[in-house]
């Protein structure tokens, strides 16, 4: 229990140095209209900085998520099927119609038609 | 493999949403009203089960499941409160364009969430109930797509409640590290025990502060009540706060009595329930928009239900939970009554002169509110008399001084609603459509709850004081 209070101070400390130690030797800051432009590097900008691109990524993204932690969880229980065989598997198949049930409504609700 | 008899209540619910999600994926029907009256089987099933239930402790997966008379009591709050709101929905949502499956769905997949923090005493499962109903509320806040404040509230919720959600997990992993166990028993057997148990107990209650809409946790309430749907938003005035107050209370009642006062934990929820008393209540007294004035008000709230937890006194705050089910969502069904097509009227010059204009509404409004406010006979000055009086039982006298001289400062806010209902000209342009029995309905039963535990409290405290009983 010490040990994680003195961890908490020793990181807190170490955290408080490297931002000082930043702040005291590094050199000041001087403000040029260059540094508001989207792109540092001097040069006029050709473009307005990123396109929009189609909200409906994000939704495969939600879907991908879906289907991973899925994947996370199987490992585990493929170690362990042997040993408990049976209410493992009847288990794992109630969880993947639980699943299937997401896709299902995620079909249904037009998540897979791209216009 | 026999399933315990424990799981069904919460298998109802939980089951039940998925089937009205995929009812509504694969009906492609319009009218929403059948997906309505299945909700409410399902959560009639559901408090059927758990009734039946009732003074047998059951237990489940280990005692990763433990439904004793508490647990039962908040389950049933939550889902009366779930079978209001769909009540509340059920015309309002076709006039605001809201009309959506999924209110039903994760609705009922959000009163599931709450039930799982209910019935447990194990605090993983806490948080896996808290993350399964945040994540169904943060959708539900959303509902209306293409109102700009419904989204604004969605991501603040979001954004806030993600994050409240990490420093639970924080607390959480610094509480298993000192005594490898997620009970909340060990866990609160373990907070006398030095400094970082003081700070897991710390962000384990800052996320839960942040549910709770506790000071200084609570910025993100008025906002999400506003821009939500008002139905939804009269669900969270009241759900999770039983849920999670339950949670708060199984641990303070686990703590033996002598070391509660001494540990540095006490004085911290003793400061924040000061702060939600007076912050939420003068707040509340600079808003014009009621959605956002209830917001307010069930913020000074959770401070009262605070003081009944401090005071250790399960039963008053159990009680005061019942009460507020009935007032705070009853307020919230006339706000939804006030609605027409296109538009609902939620801001105070709307309700200038309706106390004439729609009679009913208007006097079971000044009902409500007065409850609210904690006139007697209503329930509403019942359950403030008792979590006061066990506050000072306990000791806590300054407190329940601040909870009084507080309590009267929220007089003025909800008088300012009713004299503005009666001595007021009728304001012009506020056209609403009467025809809304559910809501109606919601209503009646509201004034109903609210008199029947002012005037006949018996029967229920009998009850609640064999839940309260069972906290530990």
């Amino acid at each position: 229990m010490t040990a994680l209070v003195v961890s908490f101070a020793v990181f807190g400390f170490l955290a408080l140095v490297m931002l000082s130690v930043n702040a005291a030797l590094g050199p000041r800051r001087r403000s040029n209209p260059a540094q508001q432009t989207r792109f540092e590097c001097g040069s006029p900008e050709l473009q307005e900085g990123i396109r929009p691109f189609p909200v409906k990524f994000s939704l495969v993204a939600f879907l991908f998520l879906l289907l991973d932690v899925e994947a996370a969880f199987y490992f585990p229980w493929a170690l362990i099927l042997r040993e408990i065989k049976g209410p493992a598997l009847a288990a794992m198949i109630f969880y993947t119609a639980i699943l299937a049930a997401g896709l299902a409504y995620a079909w249904a609700k037009g998540a897979f038609d791209w216009d | 493999m026999t399933l315990p008899t424990a799981v069904f209540p919460l298998a109802v619910t939980a089951f039940g949403a998925i089937a009205v999600l995929l009812l509504d994926a694969f009906g492609k029907r319009d009218s929403k009203t059948p997906l309505a009256v299945l909700s409410l089987m399902i959560l009639a099933a559901s408090a059927v089960l758990a009734g039946r239930l009732w003074g047998r402790s059951a237990f489940g997966f280990g005692g990763l499941m433990r439904l004793d008379d508490a647990a039962i009591l908040v389950s049933m709050i939550v889902l009366l409160a779930a079978a209001f709101t769909v009540l509340l929905g059920w015309q309002w949502n076709r006039r605001l364009d809201a009309a959506f499956g999924e209110f039903y769905g994760l609705l009922l997949l959000a009163a599931a969430g709450l039930m799982i923090m209910a019935q447990t005493a194990d605090l993983l499962v806490v948080f896996l109930g808290l993350e399964v109903f945040s994540v169904s509320a943060y959708g539900l806040t959303g509902l209306k797509r293409n109102d700009d404040k419904a989204s604004e509230a969605a991501v603040k919720y979001f954004l806030i409640g993600s994050f409240a959600g990490a420093f639970m997990v924080f607390g959480l992993a610094i509480l298993f590290g000192l005594n490898e166990s997620f009970g909340i028993t060990q866990t609160a057997a373990c907070l006398g025990t030095g400094l970082p148990a003081q700070l897991g107990f710390g962000f384990l209650l800052a996320g839960l502060g942040f549910k709770l809409a506790l000071v200084p946790f609570h910025m993100w309430a008025p906002d999400v009540y506003e821009g939500a749907p008002t139905p939804i938003a009269g669900f969270f005035s009241i759900a999770p706060k039983a849920a999670g107050f339950l949670v708060l209370s199984r641990l303070v009642a686990a703590v033996p009595k002598d070391v509660w006062k001494g540990l540095p934990i006490f004085p911290f929820l003793y400061a924040v329930a000061a702060a939600t008393l007076i912050i939420g209540n003068l707040a509340a007294l600079r808003q014009k928009n009621l959605k956002r004035l209830l917001a307010y008000s069930s913020i000074s709230h959770a401070g009262t239900m605070l003081i009944a937890v401090l005071a250790g006194d399960g039963a008053s705050l159990l009680f005061y939970l019942a009460v507020y089910l009935f007032m705070g969502l009853g307020a919230f069904a006339a706000l939804t009554a006030m609605s027409a097509p296109g538009r609902e009227y939620v801001h105070l010059d709307d309700f200038a002169g309706a106390g004439f204009r729609y009679p009913w509404i208007g006097a079971i409004f000044t009902v409500l509110l007065l409850s609210l406010a904690g006139f007697p006979p209503t329930g509403g000055f019942l359950a403030k008399f008792l979590v006061f009086s066990a506050g000072v039982r306990a000791g806590l006298v300054p407190l329940v001084v601040l909870g009084v001289v507080t309590s009267l400062i929220a007089v003025a806010y909800y008088l300012r609603v009713i004299v503005a209902m009666y001595m007021r000209d009728p304001a012009p342009g506020v056209d609403i459509e009467a025809e809304n029995p559910p809501a109606l309905l919601v209503l009646f039963l509201g004034l109903v709850g609210v008199l029947q535990l002012g005037l006949f409290p018996a029967n229920i405290l009998h009850f609640i004081r064999q839940a309260a009983a069972s906290i530990f």
